[in-house]
């Protein structure tokens, strides 16, 4: 959405659009003029290209009127500049370079963006519409992203096929350091204070910390635009389903000894409604904060201080708390799930959990000469879990699993060009854990206590050679774990482990750049993963899927090498295609194996899984499609097919998303009066069955497959040069009853059904 | 490259970690743990029998100790439970923690192989629904097989057949769930 001032003048009558603008675009660093910067007029459709002296000219605009540009240059963050005109006027933009990322097969959080820099401001557009939802559920949006649900309210991301300890979560640069482990544990980070959701699915990730096995979800906050001014906006969603009220504001301030935005966000949702019935405790609250303040000092170091503060408390569906097997057999065979209550209810009671993460990341970007710059950051976050079970004698009141992570985090960055055209990156990145469980609980920690010290160096070069590009990097990394468990019989006492792990990592990439506009990517990595804490020591009860789980501290790394081809065919502005397959095999890959033995506990039998290891092949394809027929009409597709297999036990991984495809239409009306940019927007997806999974892999089959149509209206307002903008998002149009193999609640209840998110949103 | 050697310094302090020991875990008190479950039946016309089941190290650990037990054919038996937690000392007692919160809590019995035993309850809570931990025995004729004893936290008591003892409606989550072979000679 608009993040700014806008069109207002429209309404005015006799003014002159004659002016001119002129400016030139450098680099900040070394003055050096940029060529093929691209400068667009935010809420106008007018562009430019600078020439090879980094100047361009923009004609035909209007006198007193404040125009925004959004400028943008390969390898720069794009950034928003705020110009007001009295006369023909010249600019000059000065562009901070940030790092060549053409290398990875980027797809950014707008499907139908083929653009291969990072970052566009338009995609803060489409965040906000329905920051109501987790981070996870907008991610989604994207082809071969999926979502692994626990319920309504949980969600965490599948990028091709793999979730977890797998995926590298990057909140504003620095590795997110929550519980990911769990299923039931979704990213601890506000949708709203997202400018950018970037999923880089290559395997050359390689200067991002962290564990993947080679994708990473990157949550980016742009850059405070320079503008005059108090500058913000005022958001606020309604969701019929679950009456749910989600507030923002934000503000922020340009001024050139210091600058600063604040955000906050404030989420209160009740229970949800399946078509036929309350899915009842499933409400959520979120209370969310962030301060970012950027200063430059002697013009050649930036320093950036970001603190944010995320809390939620989400309930977890009460008819999907089981004790044991007989339970949830229970459970399964119902036409509404136990304790469904008939009235809605904003009220949260056991199971439930209560989060809170903070996270403070000091940047620091110091310029030396020749276009060479050092990066030091730091970023230190706290995570504060507490699960909540339904107890006896007024034990729901403490938590049922209570687990504060301390982590510290320390990046050094290097960056220098070299040779002809190429670029060379130099990371060391260190990170410390430390995780503590809270006795209150009463009962033995599902995952011990333990830190972790990890480092890593990492080098990345990058060459272009006419149309060609390529890059080339590698890591090394070492992680140590020491544990402190406590024993399983009795007498209780502590037990000490500990483990070293050496990681190495390669990539290499090519680019392609034909000459009708077509290029084509490839990607080839290399990579090895440690085994996380619960993959080696959990032990428990697994709530909701009643299994008794068991680490394995003789696990040893993950291996795994992934190809990653992409290819995108573009017609002038008329249609595009973009298509990526991948194939990634795991050695040593990790997973729950049932024992087909029972562990007798006073509940009864429990099944009994164990971390094993087997060797995996995922491999898949996402495409997507868009036809602009005119100005007006534009169709678009996207599919997405992911396989996993357990080459060694001849079956299928368990929670690989079934094959998906969505198609929308959209319909662009022409501007009336004080109604701008209003668009219909029409949405069918259908989701296949996933049935490659053997019978006794799971307590239920997979449930069919469904089709879900959506529908979405969006407008501007302009009223005396204030700027509203209205977006009306209907889900789940029919009110189809259904079921999703990727919600871990499928054996209780069926999915939310139609909802009705209604965003308001004012910039000033 | 001897200007990134000069960097290196710059790049190493942020390798030095500031870390002193961390403290062992508290071991937590695992109050809510049931690790013993008793079925005591007396009678005045046979010796008192004691079914138990024991499984002091909680799940997983050890394996749980189940003692069986020989009743009497054709005999009314007087049947009372006692839940405790023996991995404290001094032990706790749970049955208790039951009696408090006795609307939430129902005892459930089941027979299977052609046992002849006939289980009713023998108490009630403030509504008047039965609890299950005074229950009555009957035996019939003689033969061998299983008991199993559920007891399910929040239940929905006023469900179709569930006052009758009819699990299938109760709902809620099961607490205890153990089984006993049982003779009857």
């Amino acid at each position: 959405m608009v993040l700014g001032l806008a069109l207002w003048h429209v309404e005015l009558v006799g003014q002159s659009c004659l002016y001119r603008l002129t400016g030139q675009v450098v680099d900040q660093a070394s003055r050096q003029p940029l060529e093929f910067a691209t400068i667009m007029v935010m809420d106008e459709d007018l562009g430019e290209v600078t020439g090879q002296d980094g100047r361009f000219e923009i004609n035909n605009l209007c006198s007193s009127h404040s125009y925004r540009l959004q400028v943008s240059h390969i390898g720069c963050e794009p950034q928003l500049v705020e110009v007001l005109l009295h006369s023909d006027t010249t600019i000059v933009i000065e562009m901070e370079h940030t790092s060549y990322k053409l290398e990875d097969v980027v797809v950014q959080g707008k499907s139908n963006d083929y653009s291969t820099e990072i970052g566009s401001n338009i995609q803060k557009e489409d965040i906000v519409h329905s920051s109501n939802e987790n981070l996870s559920d907008l991610l989604s949006t994207i082809e071969g992203v999926s979502v692994l649900k626990s319920g309504s309210g949980i969600s965490k991301p599948i990028v091709h096929g793999l979730f977890g300890n797998r995926i590298g979560i990057l909140n504003n640069g620095i590795p997110q350091a929550g519980q990911q482990w769990g299923n039931d544990h979704a990213p601890e980070i506000d949708a709203f204070s997202a400018d950018e959701l970037t999923v880089v699915k290559g395997s050359s990730a390689l200067a991002y910390a962290g564990t993947s096995l080679g994708s990473v979800v990157k949550v980016n906050m742009s850059k405070i635009s320079q503008r005059e001014g108090i500058h913000g906006q005022l958001n606020y969603i309604f969701q019929t389903n679950g009456l749910g009220h989600t507030g923002n504001i934000e503000i922020e301030e340009y001024k050139p000894q210091l600058a600063w935005r604040l955000k906050s966000t404030i989420k209160h949702i009740g229970d949800r409604k399946s078509p036929d019935y309350y899915l009842t405790n499933t409400g959520q609250r979120e209370k969310n904060l962030s301060l970012q303040l950027e200063k430059t000092m002697f013009d050649h170091w930036q320093s950036t201080l970001y603190y944010s503060l995320f809390s939620t408390e989400t309930g977890i569906l009460r008819g999907a708390h089981v004790g044991n097997l007989t339970d949830l057999e229970s459970a399964i065979g119902r036409s509404e799930p136990y304790f469904t209550s008939d009235e809605f209810s904003y009220s949260i009671a056991p199971p439930r959990q209560e989060v809170v993460h903070h996270l403070l990341k000091w940047q620091n970007k110091y310029f030396l000469k020749d276009n060479r710059w050092l990066e030091v950051n730091y970023g230190g976050q706290i995570n504060s879990r507490k699960e909540f079970d339904v107890r006896r004698s007024g034990r729901s009141e403490f938590p049922a699993m209570r687990m504060k992570l301390w982590s510290h985090y320390f990046e050094q960055l290097y960056h220098q060009p070299i040779w002809k055209d190429g670029e060379l990156k130099i990371g060391l990145q260190e990170m410390m854990l430390d995780n503590t469980n809270h006795p209150e609980t009463g009962i033995l920690p599902l995952i011990p206590d333990y830190r972790s010290y990890s480092g890593a160096g990492y080098a990345l070069i990058e060459k272009s050679i006419n149309q060609w590009f390529f890059d080339f990097g590698s890591r090394w990394s070492v992680k140590k774990m020491d544990v402190q468990a406590i024993s399983r019989t009795l007498p209780r006492e502590i037990e000490y482990f500990d483990h070293f792990f050496l990681q190495s990592a390669f990539s290499v990439g090519g680019r392609y750049h034909w000459m009708d506009g077509q290029e084509s990517k490839l990607n080839l990595g290399f990579m090895k993963r440690p085994p996380e804490v619960n993959e080696l020591y959990s032990f428990g009860l697994h709530q909701g899927v009643s299994g008794i789980e068991m680490g394995d501290p003789n696990l040893s790394m993950e291996e795994s090498w992934k190809a990653t081809l992409g290819h995108r065919w573009q017609q002038s502005s008329s249609w595009s295609i973009n298509v990526v397959g991948y194939s990634q095999w795991v050695k040593n890959f990790i997973y729950l194996q049932p024992l087909n033995e029972y562990e007798l506990t006073i509940r009864g039998a429990f099944p009994v899984f164990e971390y094993s290891q087997t060797n995996a092949h995922i491999y898949g394809l996402d495409a997507d499609a868009s036809w602009h027929l005119n100005t007006y009409h534009t169709v678009a597709l996207t599919a997405s097919i992911v396989r996993g297999d357990d080459i060694q036990n001849g079956n299928s991984l368990v929670y690989i998303p079934a094959d998906n495809l969505t198609a929308t239409y959209r319909y662009q009306l022409a501007d009336h009066r004080r109604w701008q940019k209003s668009y219909i927007e029409i949405k069918g997806q259908y989701v296949f069955e996933q049935n490659r999974l053997d019978l006794d892999q799971d307590y239920l089959p997979p449930p069919p497959g469904y089709f879900l149509m959506g529908l979405e209206l969006g407008s501007n307002l302009v009223i005396g040069g204030q700027r509203f903008n209205i977006h009306l998002d209907i889900q789940n149009l029919t009110n189809t009853k259904y079921r999703d193999y990727l919600n871990r609640q499928r054996y209780y209840a069926d999915e939310v059904g139609i909802n009705a998110n209604l965003s308001l949103q004012y910039s000033f | 490259m001897i200007q990134i050697l000069r960097l290196l310094p710059v790049m190493i302090i942020g390798l030095l970690f500031v870390s002193c020991e961390k403290d062992d875990p508290i071991i937590p008190n695992e109050e809510e743990l049931i690790t013993t479950v008793v079925y005591t039946l007396v009678s005045d016309s046979a010796p008192t029998v004691t079914f138990e089941f024991k499984d002091l190290d909680g799940d997983g650990g050890n394996a749980p100790m189940i003692t069986s037990g020989i009743l009497q054919a054709n005999t009314e038996y007087t049947g009372s439970l006692t839940l405790s937690n023996d991995s404290e000392d001094p032990s706790e007692d749970i049955t208790s923690e039951i009696t408090e919160e006795d609307d939430e809590h129902q005892f459930f019995f089941a027979v299977d192989g052609g046992l002849d035993l006939s289980i009713d309850y023998d108490d009630q809570d403030g509504d008047g629904n039965p609890i299950g931990l005074k229950t009555k025995a009957t035996t019939g004729q003689a033969g061998t097989g299983n008991l199993t004893v559920t007891l399910r936290h929040e239940p929905t008591k006023s469900a179709d057949g569930v006052s009758d003892g009819l699990i299938a409606n109760a709902g809620g989550e099961t607490d205890i769930e153990v089984t006993f072979i049982v003779t009857i000679e």
